[in-house]
């Protein structure tokens, strides 16, 4: 017999409320959000009913601490006119040091004191690549909340799989600037799986070819009842649709004798390129007219033979991690049941046809590859906040590079591989080389190399507060992991004293908290008062989730996994935080929530390990059965 | 004694993944209750947790992980059954036979002279398949050496000595093949 629910007095039942989420695929040309209507994802389309917003920024001034910007197709229409203030494909910036992103950009970087991230010099100030994109969500965010009619109480934004920490720290910081809570990100071709695997509900071995604007993945999936595993990934995050226009541009520049484009003519001729891109996915030449400095007009026929000669390198390029993913995922072309194209550069034919020939089969081109992946994110969005529309998902992700510290010589030593199910923890023991060493520097990088000047550094951190020892004596156990965004964090213990020591990691390439805190001020040009009311709210709503997910867990197991005392201190603690959390005191209620935590830490661990124990035995019942 | 041995603990990777101690391992048993476990457990199905519950779901989460890799591989699973009687692997050397070490440096030297060979991935083809077949003859005599070890009442210092040497020697033809693999690499990447 099912037990009535009867809920204390003066507080509310929640019903069964339908909560707002939206995926969000942050691409390097466009962008796209989406949601789930009636049990349906959908692309969200703005008011002139485009569902793709260019990925385009113009910088026109500030106001108030405020960037005043346009955002897609004005910012694009207004490129050429003002080129340096309009920042096109600031994905391929996001997480990068200054060296990286100088080739083929035409704007003005310039790095300030005291902070690792380089800015793009404009008309309202140096902007970082993070802020950029942060302008991209927010209008997103505005065109979803204008479209659903609500505050959204999550989304998940897609990353190229094979970004590394630092690029999605970065996307996960832009969100957090445009006021998005984040609730995952999630790898763009799991994304474009889920959505495809869903909608064709077929079980087995998937691959996804994903060449967007100016990244490339490749994931092998395996899919089974819901669960999808991503065997394997590879790919280039400097690679795509980008670099095709790139070298057509470089065809132009040699054939009409352009020696020192400015910026203004450079971004004419690479419009030009893309168009003719376009183009010659469906007709076998494309006409190339442009204007020059000087007045003269520039003409000239790109056939699509001489076009598959300029691009035929860069697919090429595609198919070395395609012959990794293979190997990685230890299964045959054979074991393969459909290769899945996504991301508008597939629309190329010769892509088509090199990658249907690397995999001997016809790839499956029948599905939207620009909205696919925005899809899939909103599927997942959906079914994270709680509103149990695909409830039997499961996303299992790998970890696309392998972690290292660096050794002895300058060498990388792995303690994460490639292609490891996240969320992944490994620990590591360290031990002193000096009497009395009280410090350790550790360094951490990604990346498959042997060097670690060959490998892309994450962050260099000291361990301080290590008790004097003898040489060798000191046993510090440094843990890594990897959480479910592919985000690592470190934690180190000296283990034969206990002292738990500090970490202090600097990003390489990342913002620090202090940055992030400051332009989160500036970017709301709110006054003091603004900012406290602003930390209070978001401790409220910290608290009502406390006592919401505290409220469903007892009614869950409460009786089954406490005794009659616990359960009752538990609920005085939930009654405390709710009269707590009704006063203007945010400290108050944050010491408050963190006490809870410590009341309720004996009775999550039962639960996760009773929920475990529940798995296993109804499978011994199903084996009984059978 | 027996009751000393770690294989009893009800967190050893087997128990955590509701299966029986032992080096045969049931391939989709396995595979089914990792799924099962993980739809209970994975961080997605926490998203609205506190955050003690979070926390904890990503770290069983990745306890979760680690005991699938380790029974997953045949390798990985007997390092992980010795570390059960606390034996750890590669502190001793001399238990393996010199007949052995001889064969090792052979294979070895093949396969550094595969580049100067007429075909050389058909000749890579053929030390891989070789280096094969010898793990999967260690593997079919290690089934029988851990059931001995592992029906046993006392604990066998004899057996356990023979099995390490066994383990041992997997580990050395598993690296042999990652470098098969890694040579293949190259050929193709040169192609």
């Amino acid at each position: 017999m099912a037990l009535l629910q009867i809920s204390e007095p003066g507080q509310t039942t929640a019903p069964h409320q339908h909560k707002l989420a939206v995926g969000i695929d942050l691409g390097t040309t466009n962008s796209l959000v989406a949601s789930l209507k009636s049990g349906l994802a959908e692309t969200i389309a703005d008011e002139d009913g485009h569902h793709l917003l260019p990925s385009v920024v113009q910088f026109l001034g500030k106001n108030d601490d405020s960037y005043q910007t346009d955002v897609g197709h004005q910012a694009q229409q207004n490129a050429a006119n003002d080129s340096l203030n309009t920042i096109f494909s600031v994905k391929r910036y996001m997480g990068r040091g200054l060296e990286d992103i100088k080739k083929h950009s035409i704007y003005n970087f310039v790095t300030e004191k005291d902070s690792a991230v380089p800015r793009i010099r404009t008309i309202a100030g140096d902007v970082s690549a993070i802020e950029v994109s942060a302008e991209i969500l927010k209008k997103l965010k505005q065109r979803a909340v204008d479209a659903l009619g609500g505050d959204l109480t999550g989304a998940v934004i897609t990353v190229p799989a094979y970004f590394d920490d630092a690029q999605r720290q970065a996307t996960k910081d832009a969100a957090k600037l445009a006021g998005l809570n984040v609730l995952r990100l999630i790898n763009e071709p799991t994304a474009a799986a889920v959505a495809y695997g869903l909608d064709s509900g077929s079980e087995g071995i998937h691959v996804i070819y994903d060449l967007g604007g100016g990244t490339f993945d490749i994931s092998i999936l395996k899919l089974t009842k819901g669960v999808f595993e991503v065997l394997a990934t590879a790919g280039d995050s400097a690679l795509g649709g980008d670099d095709l226009d790139h070298a057509i541009t470089d065809w132009i520049l040699a054939e009409a004798q352009i020696n020192d484009p400015d910026a203004a003519l450079l971004r004419t001729i690479l419009d030009a390129a893309r168009q003719a891109k376009e183009t010659l996915s469906e007709q076998d030449s494309a006409t190339l007219t442009i204007e020059l400095a000087n007045g003269n007009i520039w003409q000239n026929e790109l056939s699509l033979s001489q076009f598959e000669k300029l691009i035929k390198p860069l697919i090429r390029k595609t198919l070395v991690p395609c012959r990794r993913t293979l190997r990685d995922a230890n299964i045959e072309a054979d074991d393969i049941q459909d290769v899945v194209m996504v991301g508008g550069s597939t629309r190329v034919p010769l892509v088509r046809q090199m990658v249907g020939e690397f995999f001997a089969t016809e790839p499956l081109v029948n599905i939207d590859p620009d909205k696919v992946v925005a899809i899939g994110a909103a599927r997942q969005a959906d079914v994270l906040v709680g509103n149990k529309s695909d409830e039997d998902m499961l996303l299992l992700d790998v970890t696309p590079l392998s972690l290292g510290l660096e050794t002895m010589g300058g060498l990388a030593e792995k303690v994460i591989h490639r292609n490891t199910t996240i969320p992944v923890a490994r620990a590591q023991d360290f031990t002193t080389f000096k009497d009395g060493q009280t410090a350790m520097a550790i360094h951490v990088v990604q990346g498959e190399r042997e060097l670690i000047s060959d490998c892309r550094s994450l962050a260099r951190f000291e361990l301080r507060g290590i008790p004097p020892m003898v040489a060798g004596a000191a046993r510090i156990r440094v843990t890594f992991q990897i959480d479910a965004d592919g985000l690592l964090s470190v934690s180190a213990k000296e283990e034969t004293s206990g002292v738990e020591s500090r970490i202090q990691v600097k990003p390489s390439y990342g913002l620090s908290d202090g940055e992030i805190e400051s332009m989160l001020k500036d970017s709301f040009s709110y006054a003091q008062d603004d900012i406290d009311a602003r930390k209070l709210r978001e401790e409220q709503v910290e608290a009502e989730r406390v006592v919401e997910a505290l409220q469903a867990a007892l009614l869950e197991d409460g009786e089954a996994l406490l005794s009659a005392e616990e359960q009752a201190a538990i609920r005085q603690a939930i009654d405390e935080l709710i009269e707590i959390s009704k006063g203007s005191e945010q400290r108050a209620i944050k010491l408050k929530i963190e006490s809870v935590d410590k009341i309720t830490a004996e009775f999550a661990q039962r639960r996760m390990d009773a929920s475990i124990n529940k798995t296993l035995a109804g499978q011994k019942v199903n084996e009984l059965n059978q | 004694m027996t009751d000393s041995i770690k294989k009893n603990h009800p967190d050893n990777y087997f128990s955590l993944l509701g299966l029986p101690v032992s080096f045969a391992v049931d391939k989709k048993r396995l595979t089914n209750n990792y799924h099962d476990i993980q739809k209970s457990i994975h961080p997605d199905k926490y998203a609205n947790a506190t955050d003690r519950e979070r926390r904890l779901s990503v770290q069983k989460a990745a306890q979760i992980n680690d005991a699938l890799q380790t029974l997953k591989n045949p390798l990985q699973r007997s390092i992980y059954l010795l570390s059960l009687y606390d034996i750890e692997l590669g502190e001793n050397n001399n238990s393996i036979d010199p007949a052995f070490l001889m064969e090792q440096m052979e294979l070895r030297e093949n396969l550094s002279q595969v580049n100067d060979k007429d075909d050389p991935l058909g000749e890579l083809d053929t030390i891989s398949d070789d280096v094969k077949s010898r793990i999967n003859k260690i593997i079919s005599g290690l089934e029988n050496l851990f059931n001995g070890l592992l029906s046993a009442d006392e604990q066998d210092d004899e057996l356990l000595k023979k099995t390490s040497a066994q383990v041992l020697k997997m580990q050395f033809l598993n690296r042999l093949q990652e470098e098969c693999l890694n040579k293949e690499e190259d050929l193709a990447d040169q192609l």
